[in-house]
């Protein structure tokens, strides 16, 4: 755990933290849902036990608290002691708890030792590790992007991307954003928008229009002169030479200037406000909103033609003498086969999908790809041919992971020199190859198969689900390594020790997405198809470079999440 | 007092007592001590009572009695002297939010909590409802059992990590 943030809280908690440390707790406060609902959980839990806490004092000096403490003494404050008060006593206690359980929420994201992991899962069977509850958040996610520049003091997102309680620094371009109450906010830059909740949200720069449905009545815009309400309507607000501007095009808004009643702007009505001053009425027209009208059509021409652009790179790339297999999951009507596409055509190394579904892909209506949402979904493949290094890439769109291991590609036998890429339970990618399926397995007592698992941190967590990923792990005997990537960029660099290396690499029969004929009788391990879709996966029988992946990612991507 | 105002204390007093502790437990998320969150809450009783005509008995008391005591705590918080750690608008807004929504939950975890509670080894009941008991000074145990507060506060942060784990596997399995 990170020992400046437990300081914070401790100090938060007995009212001695510094005015600088408890500006940046709220600041960690503030961007972090988790954070926040895991300190409520804490003084919710300190809520009820000073509910329930209450034995007479004449009953204390017989309470034997001491008797089992051994290991718990901690001399540092021997001869420190301090008065406490009953209040007081609470807020160390959740102190304590709080550490407690921060250690828990921080280990999911340290790097820790994975194999032993792995030997507790197997142990365990199909328990979350983590033993947490697990909880999405967020207040709007990102509908459309155009021609957007961020600013530098705040960070970028993608379309499809969910909006917490973030701050959106906009150096130029438009956003069109629908928050998860319904109402619909563009806004134009220059601009700086904070999200409060699904209901409000703060401009302090900028222009913006906003589309409130019904269902949404009552959504907030506060700004630094004002707050407006919006009783279903649809409006335009800008900042303009120092002075907010607002101007109704449909329905009606409340105002409240600061200390004021207040006041109806009905449909047609534009007004002028400065920093505690009344609204003075203006004539329409004046107020610089955006423009949204043909934005949608902007969007999708754009997609259409990124998507030719990667289509025709593509067909470049299956020339390319690494790659051994390329599957679009696009099934051939005749023969019903997922063709690989590679060039010279190799029709032995075509798929066959099993209950899989063919749905849309990473580009809607453009692309397709492959769903494994039954139990018993794949696509199964044969691949005879010897590597001597694997490069596995593939988009996938994780919608939950319900396993404890979800399968991208899984050699049938997991026999000498075949992989298993994987994702676990907790978000975490796994690469590993068998070096030797004869000597004692290193994680398991009284089994056979002496391999590594190579894993990365979390990459997945319930709030991405159904966001569209760039996985790719690299295998590589020669350079001793393994490296996993997320969106092309460089997650995990793993060691490959001497002990466990292995050169002569297949995969012969594998499967796609799930993993059907597993090596042991094991229940646990039985189901492994992945909650989810893939649009393309590559096999290379090389270890691409990370500009490579980079590279590969960007030319593919598709602007959505 | 008259027979409408009569029956106004009633409404006002069921409510009241019924939804104390989930007041108390929203407050406590926004406030940062129990002396802050006592004063609120006296504040918010107050206003409820004043206001209960305008209460109305098809919505749910807590709901409008949060938004109430969401209003006192930010003109408690406003008054607070500038030296005090208090969260500023827009974070106090964000958890108002939230904690408002998570209120549903209470009752199923206070339950969880006592099941839990009552699932404790002897010794750590009573060592940890000690700790939560009105009056106790963590220095005069530590002196009687001779040993220290360092050692109180480890075991009291074991015990509740423990509570911790018990009520989430109980929420998760339910």
């Amino acid at each position: 755990m990170d020992p400046r943030l437990q300081n914070w809280i401790e100090g938060y908690l007995n009212q001695t933290i510094s005015k600088s440390d408890f500006e940046s707790l709220q600041k960690a406060m503030l961007g972090d849902p988790e954070l926040r609902h895991l300190i409520r959980r804490y003084l919710n839990l300190d809520c009820h036990l000073v509910s329930e806490g209450g034995l007479k004092i004449s009953d204390l000096s017989f309470v034997p608290w001491s008797q089992s403490r051994s290991g718990d003494s901690d001399d540092s404050q021997r001869g420190g002691v301090r008065k406490l008060a009953l209040s007081q006593i609470g807020v160390a206690a959740a102190i304590a708890f709080l550490l407690g359980a921060l250690a828990m929420y921080w280990q999911d994201f340290a790097w820790k030792d994975f194999a032993n992991e792995e030997k507790r899962d197997a142990e365990e069977g199909n328990r979350d590790a983590s033993g947490q509850e697990q909880f999405a958040e967020g207040f709007a996610v990102i509908k459309n992007l155009i021609d957007v520049t961020w600013g530098q003091e705040g960070k970028g997102f993608q379309i499809g991307e969910i909006l917490g309680a973030e701050t959106l620094h906009l150096a130029q371009g438009k956003i069109s954003m629908q928050f998860f109450s319904g109402a619909i906010l563009t806004l134009e830059g220059p601009a700086k928008l904070s999200l409060n909740s699904s209901w409000k949200a703060y401009c302090e720069k900028g222009a913006l229009r906003l589309k409130v449905p019904p269902a949404a009545r009552g959504f907030k815009l506060q700004t630094p002169a004002t707050e407006i309400e919006d009783l279903g309507t649809e409006f335009g607000f800008a900042i303009q030479d120092g002075k907010e501007k607002l101007e109704v095009f449909d329905g009606e808004v409340l105002i409240r200037p600061d200390g004021r009643d207040t006041v109806l702007v009905q449909k047609g009505n534009a007004i002028e406000l400065s920093q505690g001053g009344l609204p003075v009425a203006i004539t329409t027209g004046e107020v610089r909103v955006p423009n949204v009208e043909g934005d949608d059509q902007l969007l999708q021409k754009q997609i259409q033609s990124d998507f030719e652009k990667w289509e025709s790179y593509r067909d470049e790339l299956c020339q390319d003498q690494r790659l051994v297999a390329f599957y679009d999951f696009r099934s051939d009507p005749e023969t019903g086969l997922v063709p690989n596409l590679c060039l010279p055509r190799n029709a032995e190394f075509d798929g066959a999908i099993v209950l899989g579904e063919s749905v849309s892909g990473r580009w809607p209506d453009l692309s397709t790809a492959i769903e494994f949402k039954r139990p018993s979904s794949r696509v199964r493949v044969n691949l005879t041919t010897a590597f001597s290094a694997f490069t596995f890439m593939s988009w996938v769109r994780v919608d939950s992971l319900d396993r404890q291991y979800n399968g991208l590609l899984m050699a049938d036998g997991y026999e000498t020199g075949e992989p298993h890429w994987q994702i676990r339970k907790d978000g975490r990618m796994m690469l590993s190859v068998m070096v030797d399926e004869s000597k004692e397995n290193p994680y398991r007592k009284n089994a056979r198969g002496f391999h590594r698992v190579y894993f990365s941190p979390p990459i997945w967590d319930l709030s991405m689900s159904g966001q569209w990923l760039h996985l790719a792990s690299t295998f590589d005997p020669e350079e001793r390594r393994v490296v996993h990537f997320l969106n092309g960029k460089v997650v995990s660099v793993s060691e490959i020790e001497d002990d466990y290396v292995v050169r002569d690499l297949r995969i012969g029969n594998a499967e796609i997405g799930n993993w059907g004929h597993p090596f042991r009788e094991d229940p646990v391990f039985a189901i492994r198809n992945l909650n989810g879709r893939m649009d393309e996966l590559a096999i290379f029988n090389a270890a691409l470079g990370s500009q490579e992946i980079e590279e590969l990612f960007k030319r593919s991507h598709s602007r959505r999440r | 007092m008259g027979r409408r105002e009569n029956h106004q204390y009633e409404v006002f007093i069921r409510n009241f007592t019924k939804n104390e502790q989930n007041l108390r437990r929203f407050l406590r998320s926004l406030l940062p001590s129990w002396e802050d969150v006592d004063e609120v809450l006296q504040e918010t009783a107050l206003v409820l009572w004043r206001k209960i005509e305008h209460y109305d008995p098809s919505t749910e008391f807590i709901k409008w009695a949060c938004v109430v005591a969401r209003f006192e705590a930010l003109a408690y918080r406003r008054k607070m002297a500038r030296d005090r750690l208090v969260f500023r608008e827009d974070l106090f807004e964000l958890i108002a939010e939230e904690a408002q929504d998570e209120l549903e939950g209470a009752s199923l975890e206070r339950s969880n909590l006592q099941k839990c509670l009552s699932e404790l080894p002897a010794d750590q009941k009573r060592f940890v409802l000690l700790a939560y008991t009105p009056g106790v000074k963590v220095k005069e145990l530590a002196n009687q059992e001779g040993s220290s507060p360092g050692a109180f506060y480890m075991r009291l942060k074991r015990i509740r990590h423990q509570l911790l784990n018990c009520v989430e596997r109980k929420l998760q399995n339910q």
